[in-house]
């Protein structure tokens, strides 16, 4: 092992060469640091504790280093309160990045290739700034030393391939059942919300995602609508298996609730308004006038009587309840007419409700009323309206078999809505990941939407087979382990770029000991040991501070994650370096 | 709701636009008061057009902006997102978090003392933590401010537009786009590019989309938008997708765009230069296609690369480079000349004033007011109008040159506050008239008499409203003539006006575009504008300049 930066206490760039990336990283650093989320598993996944945090958990860190001092212990949570006094509360190391104003251009880049990390895998905003960060600090140690930035940009770039192969071996190929997935879904949430808040979303996410999964095709998280209501406790988020709507009726003589209910989805004016473009009326009289407007009127209400002939069908003084749900508007009037008839309509739906509600209740959305028939209209045991001071809600449930659902999401004001909205998105993502991750890469020229097309249908045939890589920094150490090995069979100089990527990498356990409150150095050695001798993938108890086999303890990270991780940090970290060579070269240019 | 008003739905789009739209929200909020201390009969401007009634959750009436506005990270200083009646101390605090907190407070910003005095006059938190308002806003309004001097807002003192906004917004009104800063260098919204693909960002879109749906779906008779949106930077873009987006699901419906420029520019700058024209060309030429109508705004000499000195005004005095001064111009103008549809009784529906200004394709239309509207003491309306002579009465905000000698297509004009008893001329009989205009016996009839001298082949709407502008504190004190007491409204005259003067303006703005080597501004192309957009873009200009040129051969 290479044991010369685990004694090292973080150190202050010191005036070596490559003083610009070391004191625009270290800038970058400490603006991170001080926001960083400290906590189980800040970024990178520690095992999700299952019970209150032991005592041990709360003793003091050793302050052994400078950088340290400032970090807090374990379970803190950044409460950013902005100069008007909106509060934000999270852990979510996307959130942060955006929360804060970056303006050193290093510093910025970081920031950015960080949240372009969870605009495309969800998760690993985190681990992607402490690897980048780490990688600038190792390669300083070399730099100021007096090798070439170039050659450390060839060592990180062969160690990056060998830690892609290695990756590709330890990743773990499941059939993704319930279980599995409950175990991905909270290993993501527990590092973002309080730990009972995310046993509650962890079974909501993975209920949705497995209704909506449909065999032989990809997964298509927008049939998930996430909605907030300010009302009650974040714990009692749940599942709606239909579409909770934000609006409500807009007729007092409507009903508030409608069982057994036909749906009719449709996109058709019922609002009397003027014709478009520059088709005024052309009158001479008042009476004329009015005999044009009842003209125009009683085009809609044919549209409107079409609506209530077919209700009067199928309903056919049965006690079943008919709803109208239009994504254009419905005027008073019209509403009117529809109450005396008992129907229930609402207006002005969203464009991306209409596709979901023809998935939750059956029936298709029309957009004529033409041709209405029984087989347009769709079903939901239950429709109701639930009020809160000026919003309405309604809910539509109880649909047979419905493919898309709502993830209804409760708080009590709105920075605890807005945390619990984020870790969702995440666990939705990280399942998603967990589900698609188990397909065959997509080959050059062919679009990963493509390739997954083609792969589920060919293949797939109903089954669900994943994958998944053990979580709590299991995989960093078995990368590092197997990079210590590879860098004796490269010559010459890259060689410590190698052994500095290595290095690198293992500031992921070390954090998760460190968040924790245990001794990093201690720890680290502890899980390497075991690692050699066990040969198994060993990472970071954060409960105990011990070694544990991620696989046994069911910590479970997404694979996808970890690669782009690799590759973005590698890719990021090589450009600073060698941005300053060029820019160090043009100064000195300058100055003689 | 009420009375079934034509609801009109706002969209802030930039930091100028706010400080317009505050300005405008303040001038319409004290008007509201006025009239419900008086006890006179409902004004002739309906309220609930642009304002709507809520309800929070602790059953306190609420009568806010129907408004939705776009801002950059850090530019709302001491307003917050989420703030005023709708706020619940005691369950913000609840933290859904059992660990350790650590808490990165940001330096509370100050209050300015302006905010203070309208905080403390209007509005306790009780105790447990509710906003309990001390009378309701709608009807009796904020009880007057007994203080002997209220506090008047220093020019210095206004950073942003929420230190001077006296009304409170409802917690959907206000968007913040994170991703770009309000202050600083970096991460600036500079090109259209950037900010069209903010709307195309399924975040920025499902927030954009949401709020509009909030506010749409309870209106009932919804007639139309308005959209103030910044041109000079990248909001520009944000406006344009955000028209594309409105006409697309609200077919039908007038969309009123007005795109604001802050007054001077710096020539120090170049880069900002070529960026402020870029965007402001291709912000109006998208603009123009996706609303019904759209009207440049801003108190500068010209559109163009080269700078002229900004207008002035006869009766005012103000500083062209502090944008609460220029905004406030601007808010009363916009005050005036959206009157049309937001009358009582027979308004005229926004997409019938569309309708009418726009013919054959003009749909760029150029303002101008007269604020104040000089009516000397004693003179009448006949009196008043006849001084202007031939000249045109009101100062151009269009940035589009001198109207002089320029044709108008087609206008609509505005004259508020003048008292009915000089509506007319009170010449004794006999006496000779001066001119035809005394001969009119109604004011409506003056008013279209003159603008029929003035302008024979124009199409022309007049409306003559006795409800002046307000102009109470925290309205900057830019009167010259009345130096001495407070003025809290007055007269003004306004007019929109499809003009020939823009075949000029347009055709300038396509002539500085050609000239460009676009390549040097690779950054600008970056943000997501191609080459052939800018070709394309070029087109559409020529053929809009084309609408406006005089003398097709049919008139002349």
């Amino acid at each position: 092992m290479q044991p010369r930066e685990t004694t090292a206490p973080l150190p202050l760039p010191t005036a070596g060469r490559n003083r610009r990336a070391a004191a625009a990283l270290w800038g970058s650093g400490q603006g991170l640091r001080g926001a960083r989320p400290r906590g189980q598993g800040a970024g990178p996944r520690g095992v999700a504790a299952e019970s209150a945090p032991p005592e041990g958990r709360e003793r003091q860190r050793r302050p052994n280093s400078r950088a340290h001092v400032s970090a807090g212990s374990l379970h803190k949570r950044p409460r950013l309160v902005s100069g008007a006094g909106d509060i934000k509360l999270t852990k979510d190391g996307n959130v942060l990045l955006r929360e804060m104003q970056i303006q050193h251009p290093t510093a910025s880049l970081i920031a950015k290739v960080a949240t372009a990390q969870d605009d495309i895998t969800g998760d690993g905003t985190t681990s992607n700034v402490l690897i980048i960060g780490e990688l600038l600090k190792q390669a300083d140690l070399y730099i100021s030393e007096g090798l070439h930035p170039r050659i450390i940009a060839e060592g990180f770039e062969a160690a990056k391939i060998k830690a892609l192969e290695v990756l590709e071996k330890v990743k773990v190929g499941k059939e993704m059942k319930r279980e599995i997935l409950l175990d991905v879904a909270r290993t993501s949430l527990r590092t973002k919300v309080r730990a009972d808040l995310a046993d509650v979303l962890t079974k909501a996410v993975v209920d949705s995602v497995l209704a909506i999964r449909r065999p032989g095709y990809p997964i298509d998280l927008f049939m998930i609508e996430i909605m907030e209501m300010k009302h009650k406790s974040e714990t009692d988020t749940k599942l709606i298996r239909g579409l909770v709507l934000d609006h409500g009726a807009r007729h007092p003589d409507m009903k508030k609730r409608v069982e057994d209910a036909f749906i009719l989805t449709c996109n058709v004016s019922l609002e009397y308004e003027k014709t478009e473009v520059n088709s005024g009326f052309f009158y001479k009289t008042a009476e004329e006038k009015e005999k044009l407007v009842k003209a125009e009127r009683k085009f809609i209400e044919d549209r409107v009587q079409k609506i209530i002939d077919l209700k009067d069908k199928v309903c056919d003084k049965s006690s079943k309840g008919f709803v109208v749900i239009n994504q254009k508007g419905i005027d008073p009037f019209s509403l009117d007419t529809l109450a005396k008839h008992g129907i229930v309509a609402l207006r002005r739906a969203k464009r991306r409700n209409m596709e979901r509600l023809s998935l939750a209740c059956g029936g298709i959305a029309v957009n004529s009323l033409e041709d209405l028939s029984v087989d347009c209209l769709g079903h939901a045991g239950l429709v109701y309206e639930h009020t809160l001071g000026e919003e309405k809600f309604t809910f539509i449930e109880d649909c047979i078999n419905p493919r898309s659902v709502t993830l209804l999401v409760k708080g009590p004001n709105k920075h605890t809505l807005t945390q619990t909205k984020d870790a969702l998105r995440d666990g939705l993502r990280a399942i998603k990941n967990a589900i698609e991750d188990g397909l065959e890469q997509p080959t050059l020229g062919q679009s990963k939407s493509e390739a997954l097309n083609s792969v589920w249908v060919s293949h797939m045939g109903g089954k669900n087979p994943g994958c998944v890589v053990p979580g709590a920094g299991a995989v960093e150490v078995a990368i590092a382990e197997a990079l210590i090995k590879y860098k004796r069979k490269i010559k010459g100089g890259a060689r410590l770029g190698v052994q500095a990527f290595a290095d690198a990498l293992l500031i992921i356990p070390k954090v998760l000991a460190q968040n924790s409150g245990y001794d990093l150095q201690e720890t680290l050695v502890k899980v390497q040991a075991e690692h050699v001798e066990s040969k198994q993938l060993v990472g970071v108890d954060l409960n105990t501070g011990e070694p544990m086999v991620a696989e046994d303890a069911r910590v479970w990270d997404n694979y996808c994650v970890k690669k782009q991780l690799l590759h973005s940090c590698t890719a990021i970290a090589t450009n600073l370096l060698l941005v300053d060579e060029i820019m160090r070269a043009g100064m000195s240019s300058l100055k003689g | 709701m009420a009375g079934g008003a034509r609801e009109v739905l706002t969209l802030q789009l930039g930091h100028f636009a706010g400080f317009v739209g505050a300005h405008w929200w303040n001038q319409q909020d004290a008007a509201l008061d006025r009239s419900g201390d008086a006890k006179e009969p409902p004004g002739e401007l309906c309220p609930d057009v642009l304002f709507r009634t809520g309800r929070t959750l602790h059953g306190q009436e609420t009568y806010t902006p129907r408004l939705i506005l776009m801002d950059l990270k850090g530019s709302l200083s001491s307003l917050r997102e989420e703030g005023g009646p709708y706020r619940d101390r005691q369950l913000d605090a609840a933290i859904a978090w059992q660990g350790k907190l650590t808490t990165h407070k940001e330096e509370l910003d100050p209050k300015n003392p302006y905010l203070q005095d309208l905080l403390s006059a209007e509005g306790v938190l009780s105790s447990d933590g509710v906003w309990r308002v001390k009378s309701i806003p709608k009807g009796k309004g904020p009880p007057p401010v007994t203080a002997a001097k209220p506090v008047i807002p220093l020019e210095g003192g206004v950073r942003v537009w929420s230190d001077f906004l006296r009304v409170h917004l409802h917690p959907r009104s206000i968007c913040m786009i994170h991703k770009y800063n309000h202050e600083g260098e970096a991460g600036r919204l500079e090109a259209f590019g950037q900010g069209e693909s903010v709307l195309k960002e399924p975040g920025y879109l499902e927030m954009l989309e949401d709020r509009l749906h909030f506010y749409v779906e309870e209106c009932d008779y919804l007639q139309g938008f308005q959209i103030l949106c910044d041109l000079h930077d990248g909001f520009s873009g944000v406006g344009a997708k955000a028209a594309e987006l409105l006409q697309d699901e609200y077919s039908g419906r007038g969309i009123m765009t007005w795109g604001l420029l802050p007054a001077p520019y710096n020539l120090g700058e170049p880069q900002k230069n070529i960026y402020r024209l870029l965007n402001t060309t291709f912000g109006l030429v998208h603009l123009a296609a996706h609303s019904s109508l759209v009207c440049p705004l801003s108190l500068g000499g010209s559109l163009g690369l080269r700078p002229e000195r900004p207008v002035s005004f006869p009766h005012l005095r103000y500083d062209a480079t502090l944008p609460f001064h220029c905004s406030a111009i601007l808010a009363t103008a916009l005050d005036t000349l959206t009157a049309p549809y937001r009358l009582h009784c027979a308004p005229v529906s926004m997409a019938h004033l569309a309708d009418m200004l726009s013919c054959a394709g003009k749909k760029v239309v150029t303002a101008g007011a007269s604020i104040p509207f000089p009516l000397g003491p004693g003179q009448s309306l006949p009196d008043t109008l006849m001084q202007f002579g031939g000249a045109t009465p009101w100062t151009p905000l269009s940035a589009c040159g001198d109207p002089c000698g320029t044709r108008c297509f087609a206008q609509s004009v505005v004259l508020r506050g003048v008292d009915r008893a000089c509506h007319t001329s009170q010449l004794p009989p006999g006496t000779p008239l001066p001119s035809p205009l005394h001969a009119c016996t109604t004011g409506e009839d003056v008013l279209a008499q003159y603008l029929e001298l003035q302008e024979p082949r124009a199409l022309s709407s007049s409306h003559l409203l006795r409800s002046p502008c307000s102009v109470a504190p925290p309205y900057p004190h830019l009167f010259s003539s009345c130096s001495q007491q407070a003025v809290d409204s007055i007269p003004v005259f306004g007019a929109l006006c499809s003009s020939s003067s823009l075949h000029r303006t347009l055709a300038g703005l396509a002539r500085e575009l050609t000239k460009l080597d676009l390549r040097r501004w690779a950054s600008f192309m970056d943000a997501g504008v191609e080459l052939d957009d800018v070709q394309e873009l070029l087109q559409d200009l020529h053929s809009l300049a084309q609408c406006y040129q005089e003398g097709d051969g049919l008139t002349d």
